[in-house]
């Protein structure tokens, strides 16, 4: 598909970030800003009790105050709705958008009240009396695996959503052949992106035209039939408006339950209501909260350092509701051995309720957390034998030779060239001198460490997790798709089918479409048309939109420029094959003729006796795009993942005071190989924020729940978030090997720099404090733990000299 | 979250008037910071509102208070139990009266409590301290019930 034989002209090159221009002035356009006459606002009340009956609920004093007009109950909801969407087949396991009969987490929300301003919504709801009688709760993952812990839900009998284990290839014989084998348990703890906008939606009911329009600031795949199934109405009643900006998301904005809760409400009141989590809402009970995983892994190896074979168990705390958490154990399934050439993996997957919040997507959909254990392991194997962390990897990396590289799950890594994108970090960085930098540090009496993670960004989401881990699942298309019209003064417009939420869509479809038509990507218009008037799509998941909304727009593209030469071709009397196409003009060798991209225009909507027969009058042209290699349903629980694999290899050093323990990353550098860069600045973008991210998931961000489920980081004074002084200077170190899967070559990269630096910044921390004889293995490593741990290390050393 | 208070403070009075004072509501209520009212439900049963502010929330609570094993005068245990806008609490915690010098009684307390919702959330790294601010608050005042007209007007 690559076209190598065209010089890049826009692909590529350092052109600006069309959206960044309104970003940055301060014009986008959110769905806070969406002013609709007569709007009311919603404010939900929290349940305190992490499992609770509910027993009463008196909203009549909330109902007497100033501006409210209505309080909605889980009761009401529940006779008006269908539960949300459950990505498992465990249909006992039902979530509605409030409670009904109980509460399952601390935060749940429970009632939702309607006044005239959010305000006086608040106020109502302080008023709501509601009742509760405290039930047994489940908070620790290991107790809510354990078959006698109180059920979550009851009538679904336990609290194991999905406890699968899959054995790819010959663990046992590798296991027994190896001389070695090395076993440890690792925690990613609980974090999410926190973007600056919290969730929002409005919502507005037409009777006479029988529509209903939602704005919101969403990232969630069909998210219109999910309105449409929840309120069972026509899907083509819901109308989304997708030019909303979206303030920040990696994979959170899920917001359904508040949709169907303000979608309800606008029927039933017959007036726009809009509700928009305050950060308190966002944080306990927005349905925004990631991973929540340990792990169990083994792994067997030879003296050289080759580790042939890897028994992982994952045991993840999906909170309390299905949704789609349990399928984030599985996307990893997809790239299980890492960049590695590890034979054989047994892998078992569990997912477990408690009564926690509920855990949905964040970036990386599970891989960020796996990467952290296989990454663990590696450093685990090189200091059981003494060697170097860097030379280990070298010896089981997959050579470039070796591409397409069948991993043991099923899945075949499309391309890559790690050794040379790990030389070139090496060289860049001056490893040798960077150790000696370490040393001097830690002379001075400094804890310095080095951290190391070599990490594969699975890329071109498509949903083959879903039939793997559902059986009653048979979905295996999981499109995007571009129109590409060219109006009747010659001007282009292309539309796509989603919000975005920073991506940089619209600089990525203009340039591509610019590209292959040869025309300035500044004078194309993107828009992006509501859901009603779009093609179909599955929204900017899993790191797919370079891949999947640039194909669309790349073969939409081709079929336009198809167009003009065929009529060129008629007009010039020769075959098609004779044309020359150049920046939108057309010739013929045998003839000095030519034809302007106007000449085209003009013929194409204006002269009908002039177009080849059967050709449809005007330039439009659609394309819908099918991921590429996800052409069939999971074999023997293996299955072609995602089509392409960027590779990341991140290189740190890290220096702390051993009595404080705060640590400060000194030096930063990551290579990174994402295939043909479309847009290099979207690329850098992505890449430091998503070790800013990372920074956050390993050294500060955890969303901790006491044992009596009380969620103790609600706000950011608890909750830390990296700022500039954690955030170091970051050197990028860029390799492209190009992906043979797509139309540019170009791989993902929404997910770069996170899914390698918390484990990267894990060694480092664990390196440093190596001379101690202790290491950590939790995420995130907090200052306070630090600090802890060592002191700890040096009172039973000096206990032993004593 | 869980939370232990305990501690003991010296009131300027005998003992036999500290539990008359500390079993009279309308004392209570003006010694309780926060307290809005305290209304005898049932004997040593009390229905209480009050309006609170910890850290950056406040809000408004109800709650009963129980008071059991009473043994007149020198000791009685508590149970406090509420719900409200800030969270929901339990907790209990036993009283112990005892003479110390000359005009002036000691009272020892020691109880633990759990603590839900906002809160728990939001003030939990402040809500040790909280809790000793308030209690303290609720001494200072006590304190002031005993100090004799003279006195106060003296200072």
């Amino acid at each position: 598909m690559s076209e190598a034989e065209i010089p890049l002209k826009f692909v590529s090159s350092n052109r600006r970030v069309r959206e960044d221009r309104r970003f940055v002035a301060g014009q986008g356009h959110y769905v806070a800003d969406v002013a609709l006459e007569g709007l009311l606002h919603v404010a939900v009340l929290p349940s305190q009790h992490p499992a609770a009956r509910i027993v009463s609920i008196d909203a009549s004093e909330a109902l007497r105050m100033p501006g409210v007009h209505y309080v909605l109950t889980g009761e009401e909801l529940a006779k008006a709705a269908e539960p949300l969407m459950n990505g498992l087949n465990t249909p006992h396991v039902k979530r509605y958008p409030l409670a009904v009969g109980q509460v399952r987490y601390a935060g749940e929300w429970v009632v939702a009240v309607v006044a005239e301003s959010r305000a006086q919504a608040e106020d109502g709801a302080e008023k709501v009396r509601v009742v509760y009688e405290p039930l047994p709760y489940v908070i620790d993952s290991e107790e809510a695996l354990d078959l006698s812990s109180t059920p979550v839900h009851p009538a679904h009998g336990s609290n194991v959503l999905l406890d699968r284990t899959f054995v790819w290839g010959e663990v046992d014989k590798h296991f027994a052949e190896s001389p070695r084998h090395l076993s440890f348990r690792v925690t990613w703890g609980r974090n999410s992106t926190v973007p600056i906008e919290t969730f929002g939606v409005a919502a507005k009911w037409d009777p006479w035209r029988e529509i209903l329009d939602v704005w919101a600031s969403i990232q969630m795949p069909k998210y219109s039939d999910q309105i449409a199934r929840a309120l069972r109405i026509p899907l083509n009643n819901v109308r989304v408006h997708q030019d909303v900006d979206v303030g920040g998301s990696y994979g959170v904005k899920r917001g359904i339950k508040q949709t169907v809760i303000v979608s309800h409400l606008a029927r039933r009141l017959g007036r726009p209501v809009r509700l928009i989590e305050d950060r308190l809402d966002n944080m306990r009970a927005g349905d925004a909260h990631g991973p929540d995983r340990i792990f169990d892994v083994e792994v067997a190896f030879d003296n050289d350092g080759i580790v042939k074979s890897m028994k992982m168990r994952a045991l993840d705390n999906a909170g309390a509701y299905a949704g789609r958490a349990p399928f984030q154990l599985g996307k990893p399934i997809g790239a299980i051995v890492g960049p590695y050439k590890i034979q054989s993996v047994k892998y078992r997957a569990i997912s477990v309720t408690s009564n926690k919040a509920a855990q949905e997507a964040v970036r990386g959909f599970g891989q960020a957390p796996t990467n952290y254990a296989i990454e663990t392991a590696i450093d685990k194997v090189a200091a059981a034998l003494g060697l170097d962390r860097i030379e280990i990897r070298k010896r089981n990396f997959i050579r470039s030779e070796e591409f397409p590289y069948l991993i043991p799950s099923g899945t075949r890594y499309d391309s890559g060239d790690y050794h040379t994108v790990v030389a070139k970090v090496l060289a860049h960085a001056d490893y040798e001198g960077l150790k000696r930098e370490r040393d001097e540090l830690r002379a001075q009496g400094l804890c310095a460490g080095i951290g190391i993670a070599a990490c594969l960004e699975p890329s071109g989401g498509n949903s083959s997790f879903e039939p793997l881990l559902n059986d009653a699942n048979k979905t295996t298309t999981w499109m995007e798709s571009c129109r590409i019209n060219v109006d009747g003064l010659g001007f282009v417009t292309v539309t796509i089918h989603t919000t975005s939420s920073g991506q940089g869509h619209e600089t990525l479809a203009a340039t591509v479409v610019g590209e292959v038509l040869e025309i300035d990507p500044d004078q194309i218009r993107v828009v992006r048309p509501d859901s009603l008037n779009s093609l179909p799509g599955n929204s900017p998941v899993g790191s797919r939109m370079a891949i999947m909304l640039g194909g669309a727009a790349f073969h939409a593209a081709k079929k336009l420029k198809a167009k003009i030469v065929r009529l060129a071709a008629h007009q010039f009397g020769c075959v098609e094959s004779d044309i020359v196409y150049q920046g939108g003009a057309t010739s013929y060798p045998g003839s000095s003729r030519k034809l302007t991209w106007a000449e085209h225009v003009n013929i194409a909507h204006r002269n009908f006796h002039l177009l080849p027969d059967g050709m449809e009058p005007g330039l439009e042209v659609t394309h819908v795009l099918q991921v590429p290699t996800a052409n069939k349903l999971p074999e023997n629980g293996r299955v072609q993942m995602y089509p392409c694999h960027s590779f990341e290899f991140h290189l740190v050093l890290v220096v702390f005071d051993p009595e404080i323990g705060k640590p400060k990353i000194r030096r930063y550098v990551i290579g990174h190989d994402c295939g043909t860069v479309i847009n290099p600045h979207i690329v850098k973008g992505m890449t430091l924020g998503g070790i800013a991210h990372g920074i956050g998931a390993s050294l500060l961000e955890e969303f901790v729940y006491d044992s009596e489920g009380q969620m103790l980081t609600q706000s950011f004074m608890d909750y830390l978030l990296p700022s500039s002084h954690e955030v170091p200077h970051v050197e990028i170190v860029h390799h492209c090997t190009p992906s043979p899967f797509t139309v540019f070559g170009q791989k993902g990269s929404g997910e770069s720099g996170y899914l390698g630096s918390p484990a990267a910044i894990s060694g480092a921390i664990n390196d440093a404090v190596s001379p101690y004889g202790i290491s950590f293995a939790k995420l995130p490593i907090r200052i306070a733990a630090i600090s802890d741990a060592i002191a700890a290390a040096k009172a039973t050393k000096e206990k032993v000299q004593s | 979250m869980k939370l232990d208070i305990g501690g003991n403070e010296t009131i300027p009075t005998s003992v036999d008037a500290l539990w008359v004072a500390l079993n009279d509501p309308a004392v209570l209520t003006r010694c309780i910071p926060g307290c809005k009212s305290m209304t005898e439900i049932a004997p040593d049963n009390y229905k209480v509102d009050m309006q609170l502010r910890v850290a950056a929330v406040g809000g408004s609570f109800e709650g009963e208070i129980q008071l059991s094993d009473k043994q007149a005068p020198k000791s009685c245990s508590i149970r406090v139990s509420g719900a409200g806008t800030l969270g929901h609490g339990n907790g209990t915690a036993r009283f112990d009266i005892e003479p110390d010098g000359e005009g002036a009684t000691r009272l020892v307390y020691k109880g633990t409590g759990e603590i839900g919702g906002l809160v728990a959330g939001v003030g939990q790294r402040i809500l040790a301290s909280v809790s000793k601010h308030l209690i303290g608050r609720f001494f200072v005042a006590l304190r002031k019930e005993f100090e004799s007209p003279i006195s106060r007007a003296a200072g």
